[in-house]
């Protein structure tokens, strides 16, 4: 074969290597690897109970996986970005995840909010070898016999209740009155708060009430008679907006602790300034502020402030795209076998966003991805190792980062 | 003790007389159709925000917003209606209700749509409570009762004196009858729908102006109209107010027997001994 009748010049070569470097950034979906996109999805609450959270998590997935598509995917495949609304609701969080699951096939169900929603659509994953990555902090949801399918980035209840029982302490409490929705998590963080603050001489009472109602006037009733000097008003932020205006009108005099997720700039809209004010909000792990990875989140979805659930979902999708590599599979079991591999291994060298984690895989070295909200360390059964909490306070209806 | 019960007889009767005003809606579109119509509930949400818009949007008072929140959700319950439930008269009761459960989800998933589903609050100044002695009840509490009790009169005046409202209780005592005597029974029908539906939009804002709305106000209230509307009796207008009163004052009472956390429950064993000991109701005149 003579160099005359070849087809080959040097520069159809230069042509052809320029356009195998740039083939992953401008070439079409059809175009990528064989075995079609890695399906990943958020299962994100965007209305309900959830919905102040819900849209910042499914846009912290979707930026993160539209930056690795960018860069030329992952494993040589595009990865596809689902996002479906549980409605914080257990019954359409199932039929939610029923879709993606059975139809579209996803490899990992990222961010469930609630824990009712958790505790109902984890059966689901690990029964067909999808990977859940969760905010949801009940217990009972580590200690199902999930098969490893399950991490979480929230803390859990237990610890949640210790914090509320060490600020009732710290606050001086002496009759600490605690009222909560019925949850999953209601029980153990009533526990924990007994263990925590009674052992101390603190007069703990306990009540759970009926989240569905409109008004909680014959609750906040029984709770003056009690006359506590603490109360924990533990809703979501909807029971929590009715519930503060029912404790102004009835001009309670204690301190205020609740959950920081029912403690937000919308429950103070809600309630009014004057019914908000001095309320604390407790037990929220506090995002790694001061981190590279908070800082590269920060720039990549343009925002100045990220709420701790916005921070995990960020670490949730890196963490899914990043196990994947490692293992070099893009499915739910793979994402289970390696995710403590490149989470726990302190020694490694250290990757904020998965763009810096792919390329090191890429080159053979260790990773330990240090996230946006916490050093993402996790436990055999699944639950955050290492969990540092913050408390905010209503001051003049803003909420102002406190120390108690 | 004794304390206490006066308290929560007092919640008991302020939370009843709003409960009563969507229940005589209910009760009044049976009364006339013959089918529980569960879109009710998403009527009151309507209401709601209608009442919402005019009074933190548009600055009206309050009590001029309820005005509002009656017509809006009257002329939505007619169009809701006309469009989705019409189409089916002269099937079963158990259809109409199923489909007015459709209906229900897709109006509430209409306002979720374009007013996302977080709560939200009346232009209105939050006081604090008058107190009685060791009774107390809320300025906002009194205000909504007397709104549930003008509603009521007018609609009890509407029924008894004028001509329209006669011809409504003719078409619900016997439709048959009232049809030979040359009453239009669509007509009949489309006024029910309107008025019952306005009493649930105004149901549906007194519940928000004492708490906060989002679309699944009436949602979270249905169980407890619906349940007041079967003490009373079904199709009984005054049945609807003894309802109303029985199940406000049921659920608050029942904390001083039963943890909090069971108060939903008492909506159910309300229809569940209504219906084992006098189907008919507390002022039914013909079984349910």
């Amino acid at each position: 074969m003579s160099l005359a009748r070849s087809s080959i010049t040097r520069r159809r070569a230069l042509m052809t290597g320029t356009a195998a470097i740039a083939a992953p950034f401008v070439l079409p979906a059809s175009s990528w690897a064989q075995g079609g996109p890695i399906k990943i999805a958020g299962l994100v609450s965007l209305t309900g109970s959830g919905s102040p959270f819900g849209p910042n998590s499914r846009q912290a997935h979707q930026a993160v996986v539209d930056e690795v598509n960018a860069a030329g995917g992952l494993l040589g495949r595009k990865i596809e970005y689902l996002a479906e609304d549980d409605q914080t609701n257990a019954e359409a969080g199932i039929r939610a995840a029923r879709k993606l699951i059975d139809v579209d096939k996803v490899q990992a169900i990222m961010s469930v909010w609630a824990s009712a929603v958790g505790t109902a659509v984890l059966p689901l994953c690990w029964e067909n070898k999808v990977m859940m990555l969760a905010i949801s902090a009940a217990d009972s949801l580590a200690l199902l016999p999930h098969q490893g399918y399950f991490v979480r980035t929230q803390p859990h209840t237990e610890l949640q209740g210790k914090e509320f029982g060490r600020i009732a302490l710290a606050l001086g409490a002496k009759n600490f009155y605690c009222m909560m929705p019925q949850t999953p998590f209601t029980e153990t963080t009533f526990k924990a708060i007994r263990e925590t603050a009674e052992p101390k001489g603190v007069k703990v009472t306990t009540v759970i009430f009926d989240g569905k109602k409109n008004s909680f006037r014959s609750e906040i009733d029984e709770m003056m008679r009690a006359s506590p000097d603490v109360l924990m008003m533990g809703g979501y932020q909807a029971e929590n907006i009715v519930m503060a205006k029912d404790l102004f009108r009835a001009n309670f005099k204690g301190k205020v602790v609740g959950f920081a997720f029912g403690m937000t700039p919308g429950f103070i809209d809600g309630a009014g300034k004057e019914a908000a004010e001095a309320m604390y909000g407790c037990a929220e792990p506090a995002p790694a502020g001061g981190s590279a990875a908070y800082a590269y989140l920060k720039k990549l979805v343009k925002k100045d402030t990220l709420d701790t659930y916005m921070c995990q979902a960020y670490d949730h999708v890196n963490l899914a795209i990043l196990s994947m590599a490692k293992g070099k599979d893009g499915t739910g079991t793979t994402i289970k076998d390696n995710i403590r591999k490149i989470a726990n291994n302190d020694s490694a060298i250290k990757v904020d966003n998965a763009l810096d984690g792919l390329r090191a895989i890429a080159e053979g070295k260790e990773i330990k991805y240090a996230g946006a909200s916490g050093p993402c360390k996790f436990s055999d059964i699944g639950n955050i190792i290492e969990v540092a909490f913050r408390t905010t306070q209503v001051k003049d209806g803003k909420l102002v980062e406190v120390k108690i | 003790m004794l304390e206490k019960t006066l308290q929560l007889s007092v919640n008991g009767l302020m939370a009843g007389a709003v409960l009563a005003v969507p229940a005589i809606g209910l009760t009044m579109i049976y009364a006339v159709l013959r089918f529980v119509n569960f879109a009710v509930a998403a009527h009151m949400a309507v209401g709601a925000f209608a009442g919402y818009m005019l009074n933190a949007w548009l600055g009206l008072p309050a009590t001029a917003a309820v005005l509002g929140a009656f017509i809006a959700a009257g002329a939505i319950g007619i169009a809701t209606d006309h469009v989705a439930l019409r189409p089916l008269r002269g099937h079963r009761a158990l259809t109409l209700a199923i489909a007015s459960i459709a209906l229900n989800i897709m109006v509430e998933s209409t306002i979720r749509f374009f007013f996302g589903g977080g709560p939200r609050d009346y232009s209105i100044p939050l006081r604090r409570d008058w107190r009685f002695g060791f009774l107390h009840v809320g300025p906002q509490q009194v205000e909504n009762a007397a709104i549930a009790m003008v509603a009521m009169a007018l609609l009890f005046a509407f029924v008894m004196l004028t001509t329209t409202g006669k011809a409504m209780r003719a078409v619900a005592d016997n439709p048959m009858l009232a049809d030979s005597k040359g009453i239009d029974p669509d007509a009949m029908a489309r006024i029910a729908v309107g008025i019952g539906m306005g009493l649930a939009g105004i149901g549906g804002m007194l519940v928000g102006l004492d708490t906060s709305i989002d679309p699944l106000v009436g949602f979270r209230t249905i169980l407890s109209v619906f349940a007041a509307a079967v003490v009373g009796g079904l199709g009984s207008i005054p049945g609807a107010v003894v309802g109303g009163l029985t199940i406000g004052l049921s659920e608050e009472l029942s904390l001083l027997m039963l943890p909090a956390t069971y108060k939903s429950a008492v909506g159910f064993l309300a229809i569940l001994l209504v219906l084992t000991l006098r189907p008919r109701g507390l002022l039914g005149v013909k079984a349910a």
